[in-house]
């Protein structure tokens, strides 16, 4: 049981690391639309799509 | 549902990007041309250090993440761009671009030409803080789910130690990191009702966030006391619980509300930024803001007028229903004054400036809708009555306990006070509101009426009288046919279709009427004379159509205008005259349904109209609204729900114009139907967006609902407060039992409001 000593203390410090990122991504503005992100999934597929078109034509043109 | 319509709607894109290349199909306009003078540029771009410039567009007619989609992709792949990102809460497109190879100007028409309407985007204070307050709500909710995380995993430990029996370092130990991870959290996370509740406080008001303030401090301090003395019991977890449940609660509802607000809009921006200017002779392009008072300035047909002037060449009509509501345009010749918003509908003008937009008749507009904002008188909530009582009961009860005690066992007063105190925790019913309130704008969502208001379904329950606009809320806002007076032996279809080819020709709102009747061929040489009518030649014959006199002109015979109070336009050949045609504003035909149930619900209906004309006390007669009041101004409709207010009652205003934005500012409730001008919509509690008026009962309705559902949770929460507080005061309630107790009675208030998310059933 003594290993709670050392124990819970690392919890505490896993915690304020979560913390610390939570509020780094807040401030970050990554929840700042949180509308937008929900759609984000579908979007990629396309995203992927004209990218390989624009590599294409990338090609093309060299 | 929605994701299925959004993806045909994707696929629709796509298939329709594929096809034509980026680089096509879009014109560049001349109205953006002024963006690329770097003065103009510079107040919403950003330089960055490689070169490259970052410009904020405030996009117009976003409406859901399948436009941000569209405008990234279209934008994405156009040379020069480095990237386009769209943040669809602020409706903000942030572009990366390379100066070198793209022109802002180009950018702009490009969204244009996507089927959206580009604006500068400037940042304004009010928005900063918005978006400030948002983060800090979502810091605030983040810390207090982790600390409750960590709390509760500790709590479980020390309750199961209470009942198994635990060694005391440990308990001791699991104690004191419960203090340190709930200190954290009561100081970040809850630190906000403390500063509320003392803010009020100060001011002599009662408010929700004083108990809520009170159960949280105490607790923690006995708790915090408990751990140092190692004595009593602590409450760490439902300190911690209640705080992370509260924040989830107020960060929703402000969530729902915020969604849709567009606060940030003001009158100015529906100006074009463009103006032509008279300068040695010639017309140039030059930015609205340069504008100064004597300068000519152009107004093209069909455009938005810039700047208060006053004509000094052509003749034209504009359309005021900025100011009065209406849609029928009045003419204006040399001489008269037009004014900033106000739309020239017929023909070229030329303009004397008058004055800066400080000065303009619009800017005195949004002042009053200003003015408005502050007077709205602030209705106090239900909650926070409640809560003035609650805080008393439970400090008496309170002492009354512990001077109890004293007398019993002074050695437990202080432990049984306290858990008075924690026991009789106000979660439930600080949940109440924001939850019930939660749940009916979400299911009102599903109905098309967004809520924006903070404090509008409870205003809106206790209405008492509900105020109507006439054109475009009552009435569709757009001129129809309402009937045909035949003078000579000619059938009405035929009439019809000689009036539909004429009116091809013109841009006059009348031309609407007839957008859909098919025409009659054969018609050549047709003119459209500024402010009078049109005519035009078929089979040798001339045909006019328009005003009085300039149909005389032609045909001497044509009769007077029949009595009927409509908007009577006449059409006549070079022999006879063949018909007046009765045109009016159609009333929708939900109208009467709406104001016949507004009344049996007992409330006072009343119609508030900027028309002078008799068409006002016809329509109110025809519904059978007995107050009516014509020909005002949007101050003077301001004054009437002022005058109605100081008489005590509850004023919710349905309106739709530019010209309604300020009383419905000021009204305690009020709607903004579909088809607002975005002023009206910024200001009104709910928006309307299907455009059916009925919708106005069915959220008076769900409002009452609300009502009673915030009652039944106010019933429950107070009922498990009085029957636990004795209990506790007896001493009887360990702490394990006050966390479940508080847990589920806020679980059974949430559970409760979601009943509003239910469609009425009809």
């Amino acid at each position: 049981m003594d290993s709670l000593y050392l124990l819970i203390p690392v919890a505490l410090v896993f915690v304020a690391v979560g913390i610390k990122l939570l509020l780094w991504a807040i401030d970050n503005g990554q929840y700042d639309d949180l509308d937008k992100e929900a759609w984000r999934i579908l979007a990629d597929e396309q995203k992927a799509d004209t990218s390989n078109r624009d590599s294409n034509g990338g090609e093309d043109s060299k | 549902m929605i994701a299925a319509s959004g993806l045909e709607s994707f696929y629709q894109q796509r298939t329709a990007y594929s096809e034509r290349p980026a680089e096509a199909e879009f014109s560049l306009n001349d109205q953006y041309l002024i963006y690329d003078d770097p003065d103009m540029a510079q107040r919403f771009c950003q330089r960055e250090d490689n070169g490259s410039v970052t410009a904020r567009l405030l996009l117009g007619g976003i409406t859901c993440a399948a436009c941000t989609w569209l405008i990234e992709q279209s934008l994405g792949p156009v040379p020069g761009v480095h990237s386009a990102l769209v943040n669809l809460e602020q409706s903000r497109l942030d572009i990366c671009f390379d100066p070198t190879q793209l022109k802002l100007s180009e950018i702009f028409s490009r969204v244009e030409s996507l089927g959206y309407r580009p604006r500068p985007f400037h940042a304004s204070t009010q928005r900063e803080q918005m978006s400030a307050e948002y983060r800090r709500d979502l810091r605030r909710l983040g810390v207090a789910g982790f600390g409750m995380m960590q709390v509760g995993m500790f709590a479980v430990a020390l309750h199961a130690g209470d009942i198994q029996g635990i060694e005391e370092q440990y308990q001791g130990l699991l104690r004191g990191f419960s203090l340190l991870v709930s200190s954290f959290v009561v100081y970040y996370s809850a630190g906000t009702f403390f500063t509320t509740a003392w803010r009020h406080l100060r001011q002599g008001a009662l408010v929700m966030d004083l108990p809520v303030a009170l159960a949280i401090g105490l607790a923690w301090l006995a708790s915090a006391w408990a751990t140092v003395s190692g004595t009593g019991q602590v409450y760490f977890d439902s300190v911690v619980m209640f705080t992370f449940f509260l924040l989830l609660g107020r960060f929703l509802e402000a969530r729902v509300r915020q969604k849709h607000s567009l606060t940030w809009f003001d009158a100015e921006s529906t100006l074009p930024d463009a103006v032509s200017c008279q300068q040695g002779g010639q017309w140039v392009t030059v930015p609205r803001t340069q504008v100064v008072a004597g300068d000519v300035v152009l107004l093209r047909p069909g455009e938005t007028i810039p700047v208060d002037a006053e004509v000094v060449g052509g003749t034209s009509a504009v359309r005021e229903d900025t100011f009065n509501g209406e849609h029928l345009p009045r003419a204006v010749v040399v001489g008269d004054t037009v004014f900033a918003g106000t739309i020239n509908v017929e023909g070229a003008l030329e303009a004397r400036v008058l004055g800066s937009y400080l000065e303009s008749r619009l800017a005195a507009l949004q002042q009053s809708v200003e003015v408005a904002q502050t007077a709205k008188p602030q209705l106090a909530r239900l909650a926070d009555r409640v809560a003035s009582w609650f805080v008393a009961v439970i400090l008496l009860v309170t002492s009354a306990t512990a001077l109890a005690w004293m007398q019993i066992d002074s050695s437990q007063a202080l432990w049984i006070a306290l858990s008075v105190l924690v026991i009789s925790c106000p979660c439930a019913l600080a949940l109440a509101t924001p939850a019930a309130l939660t749940a009916a704008a979400g299911s009102l969502r599903g109905s098309g009426v967004i809520v924006r208001g903070e404090n509008a379904l409870e205003a809106l329950s206790r209405s008492s009288h509900l105020l109507f606009d006439k054109t475009g809320t009552l009435t569709e806002g757009k001129l129809g046919l309402a009937t045909v007076q035949l003078l000579a032996d000619v059938d009405q279809d035929q009439v019809l279709a000689i009036a539909s080819s004429l009116q091809r020709w013109s841009n006059h709102p009348i031309s609407l009427v007839f957008q859909d009747i098919a025409e009659a061929p054969g018609f050549q040489d047709i003119h459209y004379h500024l402010g009078q009518g049109l005519s035009g030649q078929r089979q040798g014959l001339q045909y006019r159509m328009g005003s009085d006199t300039f149909c005389r002109q032609l045909c001497a015979t044509l009769p007077p205008a029949p009595d009927a109070p409509l908007y009577w336009v006449a059409l006549c050949d070079e022999h006879r005259a063949l018909a007046w045609i009765g045109l009016n504003d159609r009333v929708r035909p939900e109208a009467r349904e709406v104001i016949d149930d507004a009344r049996a619900g007992g409330l006072q209906v009343g119609l508030l109209t900027g028309d002078s004309s008799a068409q006002g006390p016809l329509l109110a007669e025809e519904l059978g609204i007995a107050d009516v009041h014509t020909g005002l101004e949007p101050q003077q409709k301001m004054a009437q729900v002022q005058r109605l207010q100081e008489a005590g009652a509850v004023v919710s205003m349905v309106g739709d114009g530019l010209n309604d934005a300020p009383v419905l500012s000021l009204a305690d409730a009020s709607f903004a139907v579909a088809g607002a001008t975005d002023l009206a919509r910024t200001q009104a509690d709910f928006v309307i967006v299907g455009g059916d008026l009925r919708a106005v009962i069915s959220t008076w309705r769900k409002a009452r609902a609300c009502r009673r559902i915030i009652l039944q949770n106010f019933g429950w929460a107070l009922g498990y407060n009085l029957s636990a507080i004795p209990l506790a005061a007896m001493g009887y309630i360990p702490p394990w039992a006050a966390a479940i107790g508080m847990s589920l009675s806020s679980l059974l208030v949430v559970a409760n409001s979601l009943r509003l998310n239910r469609q009425p059933s009809r």
